[in-house]
């Protein structure tokens, strides 16, 4: 380590003050070369028919033409300097002026472009040679989206990559993310890279993203050792490039409103449904005639009211983001430059997120033979709740009906707490500031041709403020309604005095990375070498004081009361520490037959020091069969690739430190003479042999590009298994053992599908295209070794080995009882499986008695449901171009997964909330197939035993975004100096189609206690001047 | 260029970036968690070994964070809603063997006890520290296994540490007897009573907790549940160690029976053993009002209103001459229920037109109050019973929720329970002799009711020595252990309702009606519900444990 670091350090003094200088005149340092020029001309077609109003331009100069409607184009350039040719949705293409007769070029549709370069692990490929399973998107394709979190924009528009966003909560909405499914009962969260290192990607400006890059298979991932089994993300920021300084503006403002909000019963549907529950149970009614007319009439809507939670919250709430990118460059030193505001409110006026983003990166050819890269990523975000968090709030939402009063009353007093809790309870405050900056130097090795020396260094500091206010909220009451007019009293809910916590934590990662890349070519044979060292440090830490009983409304934390009783104090620290060697050896033949070996050798902290290093290798190979001479003279096949990989990867799933058999020390922990003591616990009892979960992936698959792009493939199968996986042992012990086991590298899983991308463009005229993207992704795993006791085991339904993971498990429900499975005293006739949850009536849940011992239990659970991760997911892209005017839409969806209903989603009133409307269709002798069981007061324990009448399948198709984009014509725009101006409307979730009711199928989670999934419509403008 | 000069170059600088790489790698990972002791830093100070004995501690029972007081399974209260556990599964007696109460966790408990007395017992700590620490947790696992005992019967006696790499399969240990069960816990509790201080720092084990326990034990193990014949040598034990606790003379009864239960007076006089609170903090503070107490007080929220006591209970409340409601001399005017009363009532049951935090608060019908009975079946927290609990909330903590505000003790063990254990069992093994009465009577005269008449037969003393037992320790979480020790759950516990109070204008006049309460019923089989069902975890993880009969 010491070496490397010396090192770095040296080139950094050396080369500190040139790039300061550097920097300075880069600028001015785009002058014009004195040079001979002549009129170049030549024609730009699609391959087929030419292009207009293509434009072409000098690099590095103002100069710039467009073509004609034949195609044609003449434009001033000397020799060696380069043209470039860029049309909307087509890849740029570049050109250097050398002594052609004429300059004919052939412009390839974006998406289509096989011959780019792509980013993978530790450095970039060419397309055609990779042998890997790799998917990639561009930045632009999703920086117009209305969307604030990154994670959320990746559904549906990269294969292999499933994602669910379980809530809309401003600042806190990102998406859950599986490569490839899930693989292991530990975690599944791949690895995210941003420009070489490991971070968080969410909250990075949209605008200042170059690509992103989903590395999928053990080739790919094998880089990453330790860290890869679960699949790799790479995200990476824009980077200048030579030419003029180009300035660009992006921005958009749209407007948000939930995708679909629950049907609550209103006042009135209330008491008829409560009457219903009561008159099922026997019991008085609740709601008299006299009640139920005034709730009809809203006659009394102070001691009856008819509240409507969602007048509560704020419509069309603001999303707007607002870009300003700056990139260019010399030979010698290019630069990019970005800085972003966003600014997102939410359904609660209280509750808003601003955020601000700098990039600046800068590439500077210090000397003929070495590089400096240079990297800064800032970000400043705050974010503001209510004192009561937005889920919870969204959750007290649904507790609001008739019986717990008005909403405000008619005189204009707030009655029940929520509108207090929304806009009355304080505050939350996170203010985040992060910075992600390194640097880069590679050094050509002259002595040996190809052989460059790369170090590089990443701090990323962060911190963060967390501040709870909390204030007494106010609200009011009737006192006597038999008083006339009513007499309302204020009274405080919850905390007397207002109280304030304030949590601060900081976290530093510092990574280095040394390596040696060789590149050489001879004769037809290609070869690339790389050697890397990596070590990666996180240290962080938190602080936080609490005061409560402020008796002055001031939100500091001297202000509170000095009692001590009123503070607390709390802090903690943690370190985590990884280093690794790996290497990388590519092979090609005349970019026919391609062979490459990768791995790592890695440590972790997590494990003994016996244990912490492991050896991950890889192997994959290539054959470019369209490039044989019998698939040559097939014209319409470009391009047809087979290819396939086998590797293994580690994964660090479980927690660390499970070796170690030590104690816990906690604090304050218990109460012995008046005075709070610590204590220690026994933590589980030890493994000092765990290591690392082990993953062998297998893929074989194809790339096949047809009629020039008519139709593009990327298919690929995909079989991973997880070994030494880390399970819990604890059935082996009794429970009286009295502790939890370490977990143990016992378990085996295995996943396997199929992902592939299909494209199609096609041109119906010169003014007309289409195209449409497409991906799908299949992914299913296999529990193949678990630790299960001999009463699950033993029981073929509800062993969980051989079943995918999170298999939901319960009885099977097969209706309801009725009228006519009864005798006339109330019992059940002979015959029926008796049921152990108290007496049944008819309209309760009957199950199954599967193993026909003539009563439901625990033999006669069996699998109900899939897991609630999705199985499939896909994304449907068409796209219409005419002339200056573009469509772009995308359908995603998802399918084999199941919700298990619970609590409220279960049963109208729970825990006293309200019902909703399709609570109406309950049992009665008149509706014996109703969607839920008789109505009563309470759930009763026999409705609701965990049963396949609960599971809902969650599958969904939606209409995900959609953008309508005009670019003014280029001979409009060119007399104003301007390069382009695009205006568009934009969408997100626009249309949803799924079977789940009330509730949005993305919140998949339980209770559905979340912040519904947004909605958001929104219009933009993109200048580049 | 040379294909081996790449090769070596490369391998030179390989061999470079391995080198650097094993100089510091090992080192470079060496992390150390910064909240974790190791065994030699533990057991080699008393300070530190404290440590481990405060997390056990803490593993008593915390009562006054649950949702429900354990009285809501019994005759004295019905939660106040309709899914709590207590009123939905337990009250119905619709549990089986995985949705009973879990009483079976508290082995982990045993395990930590074991751990600390084996670690303690092989350290070479200061003896006298040893000596009391020791038996403290001797204590706290006879505590567990009492746990155990009253609500699954013998369970398995494991005193060692379990270790399955070097016992193997003798880890799985069959239940041991009820009997042999009880002898461990009695002979534990007699080994160590004498080793305890009959003072120590409030919250810790004390002789005094342990001759309580073992009293209690005793008294249990006399009952009619584990005393079909009606062994009087049984009864004889658990007085003679009830009479151990009063001749120890450092308890006597505080005055005031309200104010008892209050943090003010945590440690006083009459603790005999208590788990303990510190309110203000998350982990430590007690939040029984915002959980228990009256939901709605002068216009907010102020509480979950989880605990409403019944009619039942409220007619055992005598008046203040002393006898009880049904003796027609006593004066009870069920038109006027609430007046003349004992003290006791008053300071454990709101009522109608009774004050709390300076409102007066209003159950009955008719005039709007959010605090109206809920005769429906509907689950606000509203009173169902039409009362509401008053017993140990402080009112200075009224603040709806788990708002971990007070710092009292929850009383496990106090001397007016041995008192009323003692004069249990000696009037069972010897009759109503005058130290039952001046027994009872102490624990009367603290509440201002007139002794005993002098002349109660031995039945008529037990009556009445169950009734006082009701009523003193009402929502202390004893009545469920009495009831299913004198076998009396199958009647208490097995009615078509419990009751409530309505009150309501008819023709004009305010009127006072006993009625059964919405959701009121109650259920108990006698054949198996005296005790619970062994977790079917525990069954299915240890094949030689026995579920309980019939289920």
């Amino acid at each position: 380590m010491g070496i490397v670091m010396g090192l770095c350090q040296t080139i950094l003094k050396k080369t500190a003050r040139q790039i300061a200088v550097l920097l300075l005149f880069s600028f001015l340092a785009a002058s014009v070369f004195a040079q001979e020029k002549a009129l170049v001309s030549g024609k730009v077609t699609n391959g087929k028919t030419p292009l207009s109003n293509v434009s072409v331009k000098v690099l590095g100069s103002k100069a710039g033409t467009t073509s004609d409607e034949q195609g044609n184009f003449r434009i001033a350039a000397a020799k060696g300097q380069t043209l470039v040719f860029s049309y909307i949705g087509y890849a740029e293409q570049q050109v250097l002026v050398a002594d052609q007769p004429a300059i004919n070029v052939e412009l390839v549709i974006n998406s289509l472009s096989f011959d780019s370069v792509v980013v993978v692990g530790y450095g970039t490929q060419k397309k055609t040679s990779l042998t890997a399973a790799v998917s990639t998107m561009k930045g632009k394709e999703i920086a117009s989206t209305p969307v604030t979190n990154l994670s959320n924009s990746l559904g549906g528009r990269l294969s292999g990559v499933i994602v669910t966003q379980n809530t809309g909560d401003p600042g806190r909405d990102g998406s859950s993310i599986f490569v490839r499914g899930v693989s292991s009962t530990g975690s599944n969260q791949p690895l995210i890279i941003v420009d070489g290192v490991p971070r968080d990607f969410t909250q990075l400006d949209p605008n200042s993203i170059e690509t992103f890059t989903v590395l999928k298979d053990a080739a790919a991932v094998a880089p990453y050792g330790v860290a890869g089994a679960n699949g790799v993300i790479l995200v990476t920021t824009k980077r200048g490039k030579r030419g003029e300084p180009t300035l660009t503006y992006n921005g958009y403002v749209g407007f948000q409103n939930p995708t679909v909000l629950p049907k609550f019963a209103n006042g009135y549907q209330y008491a008829l449904l409560r009457n219903m529950a009561s008159q099922n149970e026997g019991l008085p009614l609740p709601y008299n005639q006299f009640a139920l007319q005034k709730l009809r009439d809203h006659s009394d809507p102070d001691a009856l009211p008819d509240p409507n939670v969602w007048d509560l919250i704020h419509k069309n709430a603001i999303l707007t983001n607002h870009n300003i990118e700056i990139s260019g460059g010399t030979e010698k030193v290019k630069y990019y430059g970005s800085f972003g505001y966003q600014y997102q409110e939410a359904m609660f006026a209280s509750t808003n997120n601003r955020k601000y983003n700098l990039t600046l990166n800068l590439d500077a050819q210090a000397t003929p033979t070495t590089k400096i890269s240079i990297n800064v990523n800032g970000r400043n975000q705050n974010t503001k709740y209510p004192g009561i968090a937005p889920g919870r709030v969204f959750e007290l939402l649904q507790y609001v009906n008739t019986r717990r009063g008005a909403l405000y009353y008619s005189n204009g007093l707030p009655g029940d707490k929520i509108p207090a809790t929304i806009y009355g309870s304080g505050y939350e405050k996170i203010n985040t500031m992060a910075l992600y900056s390194q640097i880069a130097v590679e050094q050509d090795l002259p002595f040996i041709p190809g052989l460059k020396a790369r170090g590089a260094i990443a701090y990323d500091p962060s911190n963060s403020l967390d501040k709870l206010w909390r204030l007494p909220t106010h609200i009011n009451s009737i006192v006597d309604t038999s008083q006339h007019p009513y007499v309302f009293k204020n009274a405080i809910f919850d905390q007397p005095l207002a109280s304030l916590n304030e949590t601060h934590r900081q976290s530093y990662q510092l990574t280095y990375q040394a390596s040696l890349n060789y590149v050489k070519s001879f004769g037809s044979s290609n070869i690339t070498v790389l050697a890397l060292f990596e070590a990666k440090s996180n240290d962080s830490l938190s602080l936080a004081a609490s005061r409560r009983n402020y008796n002055v409304t001031i939100d500091e934390i001297d202000l509170g009361s000095s009692s001590q009783a009123d503070m607390t104090t709390n802090g903690s620290s943690n370190s985590t520490r990884q280093l690794g060697l790996l290497y990388r050896l590519t092979y090609d033949y005349a970019q026919k037959y391609f062979f490459e070996a990768s791995g790592r050798y890695d440590g972790s902290y997590y494990f003994a020091p016996g244990n912490r290093f492991g050896f991950f290798p890889a192997f994959s190979a290539g054959w470019r069969l369209s490039q044989e001479n019998f698939l040559k003279d097939i014209t319409c096949i470009n391009n047809l690739k087979i290819r396939g990989s086998y590797g293994e990867v580690g994964a660090l799933a479980g927690a660390p430190f499970q070796y170690l058999s030590t104690y816990s020390v906690y604090g304050p922990a218990y109460v012995l003479g008046g005075q709070a003591v610590q204590a220690a616990n026994e933590r589980s009892e030890s493994n000092p042999n765990i290591t690392w979960e082990r993953a062998k992936k297998t893929d074989i698959g194809f790339d096949l590009s047809l009629w020039n792009g008519l139709l593009t493939l990327e298919a690929d199968y995909f079989y991973e298994k997880r070994s030494n996986m880390l399970v819990s042992p604890s059935v082996i012990v009794p429970a009286e053992y009295g502790i939890g086991l370490s977990q143990v590298n016992g378990g085996e899983m295995k996943n396997q599908g199929i992902d592939f991308s299909i494209g199609s463009a096609y041109s119906l005229s010169k003014d007309l295209q289409v195209s449409l993207q497409g991906n799908f992704t299949y992914a299913r795993n296999t529990l193949l070794k678990v630790f299960e006791t001999s009463a699950t085991f033993d029981n073929p339904n509800r062993r969980v080995t051989g079943k995918p993971l999170g298999t939901q498990f319960g009885f099977e429900a097969i209706g309801y009882f009725q009228e006519a499975d009864f005798n006339p005293d109330g019992t059940l006739k002979s015959g029926i499986a008796v049921q152990p949850w108290g007496a049944v009536h008819p309209g309760d849940l009957r199950y199954e008695d599967i193993s026909g011992d003539g009563k439901i239990n625990n033999d006669d659970l069996t699998k109900i449901g899939n897991a609630p991760t999705p199985m499939i997911i896909y994304g449907i892209a068409p796209s219409v171009r005419y002339k200056n005017l573009s469509l772009d839409l995308l359908f995603q969806g998802s399918a084999n997964a199941n919700l298990y209903m619970d609590r409220q989603m279960q049963w109208p009133f729970y825990n006293s909330m309200n019902a909703y409307v399709a609570n109406f269709n309950s049992w009665t002798p008149d509706n014996p197939n109703a969607k839920y069981p008789r109505l009563t007061n309470a759930p009763t324990t026999n409705n609701s035993q965990q049963s396949s009448w609960w599971m809902t399948n969650v599958s969904y198709l939606r209409l995900k975004s959609a953008t309508l984009a005009y670019s003014l014509p280029y001979n409009i725009i060119h007399k104003i100096k301007i390069q382009n101006v695009r205006v568009f409307v934009s969408g997100q979730n626009i249309l949803t189609w799924t079977k789940l009711q009330n509730y949005d199928p993305e919140n998949a989670g339980a209770y559905t206690n979340l912040y519904p999934q947004q909605k958001v419509i929104s219009a933009g403008l993109n200048v580049t001047f | 260029m040379s294909n081996i000069f790449i090769k070596n170059n490369i391998r030179i600088a390989s061999l470079i970036l391995a080198i650097t790489c094993l100089v510091s790698c090992n080192k470079y990972l060496d992390v150390d968690p910064k909240d974790q002791v190791t065994n030699s830093t533990l057991w080699t100070s008393s300070g530190n070994a404290d440590l481990f004995l405060n997390n056990i501690y803490s593993g008593l029972p915390d009562p006054y964070n649950k949702l429900e007081s354990e009285d809501t399974w019994t005759d004295n209260a019905m939660a106040g809603y309709n899914y709590y556990d207590s009123r939905a599964i337990y009250a119905r007696s619709v549990y089986t063997a995985v949705n009973a109460p879990n009483y079976w966790i508290h082995f982990n408990n045993v395990r930590k006890c074991n751990v600390f007395i084996q670690n303690v017992t092989a350290s070479t700590l200061p003896d006298a520290w040893k000596k009391q620490r020791l038996a403290e947790a001797r204590y706290l696992r006879a505590y567990f296994y009492e746990l155990l005992w009253t609500h699954y019967g013998g369970v398995p006696i494991i005193t060692d540490v379990l270790n399955e790499n070097t016992q193997g399969d003798s880890i799985f240990r069959a239940r041991n007897t009820d009997e042999e069960t009880f002898q461990f816990i009695d002979n534990e509790l007699a080994a160590i009573a004498d080793d305890l201080p009959t003072k120590s720092d409030a919250g810790r084990a004390t002789k005094g907790a342990a001759l309580t326990l073992k009293g209690w034990c005793e008294l249990f193990e006399a009952s009619a549940l584990k005393n079909p014949g009606n062994d009087p040598a049984k009864w004889a034990l658990a007085a003679a160690t009830n009479k151990q606790v009063i001749d120890l003379g450092v308890y006597s009864l505080f005055p005031d029976l309200e104010t008892l239960f209050f943090e003010g007076n945590n440690n006083n006089s009459e603790t005999i053993f208590a788990r303990t609170y510190l309110g203000g903090s998350a982990t430590l503070g007690g939040s029984k009002e915002g959980l228990w107490g009256l939901r709605n007080v002068g216009g907010a929220q102020v509480g979950y209103g989880g605990v409403n006591p019944t009619q039942e209970l409220v007619d055992d409340y005598e008046m203040n001459n002393g006898l009880p409601i049904t003796d027609p001399a006593s004066g009870y005017d069920p038109q006027n229920p609430y007046v003349n009363r004992e003290k006791r009532f008053y300071q454990s049951i709101i009522y109608d037109g009774c004050n709390w935090l300076g409102y007066v608060i209003l159950t009955r019908r008719g005039v709007g109050s959010k605090n109206e009975i809920d005769l429906t079946n509907g689950s606000g927290g509203g009173p169902n019973t039409g009362y509401a609990l008053r017993k140990t909330l402080d009112p200075k903590y009224a603040v709806s929720g788990s708002n971990h505000l007070n710092s009292a003790n929850y009383i496990i063990f106090r001397y007016a329970e041995v008192l009323l254990s003692y004069a249990e069992a000696q009037n069972e093994a010897v009759g109503p002799d005058a130290s039952v009465q001046d027994a009872v009577n102490q624990v009367r005269a603290r509440s201002e009711l007139p002794a005993l008449p002098a002349d109660l037969t031995q039945d008529e003393m037990r009556t009445a020595i169950r009734r006082e037992r009701r009523v003193e320790f009402s929502f202390e979480d004893k009545r469920w252990y009495d009831l299913i020790r004198w076998k009396t759950a199958e009647i208490n516990l097995n009615t078509p309702s419990l009751h409530c109070m309505v009150i309501e204008k008819v023709n004009g006049v305010w009127t006072y009606t006993v009625q059964p309460a919405a959701d009121g019923s109650r259920i108990f089989y006698a054949n198996k519900n005296y005790v619970l069902p062994i977790p079917q975890d525990a069954i299915d993880k240890n094949s030689k444990l026995v579920q309980n009969p019939n289920y």
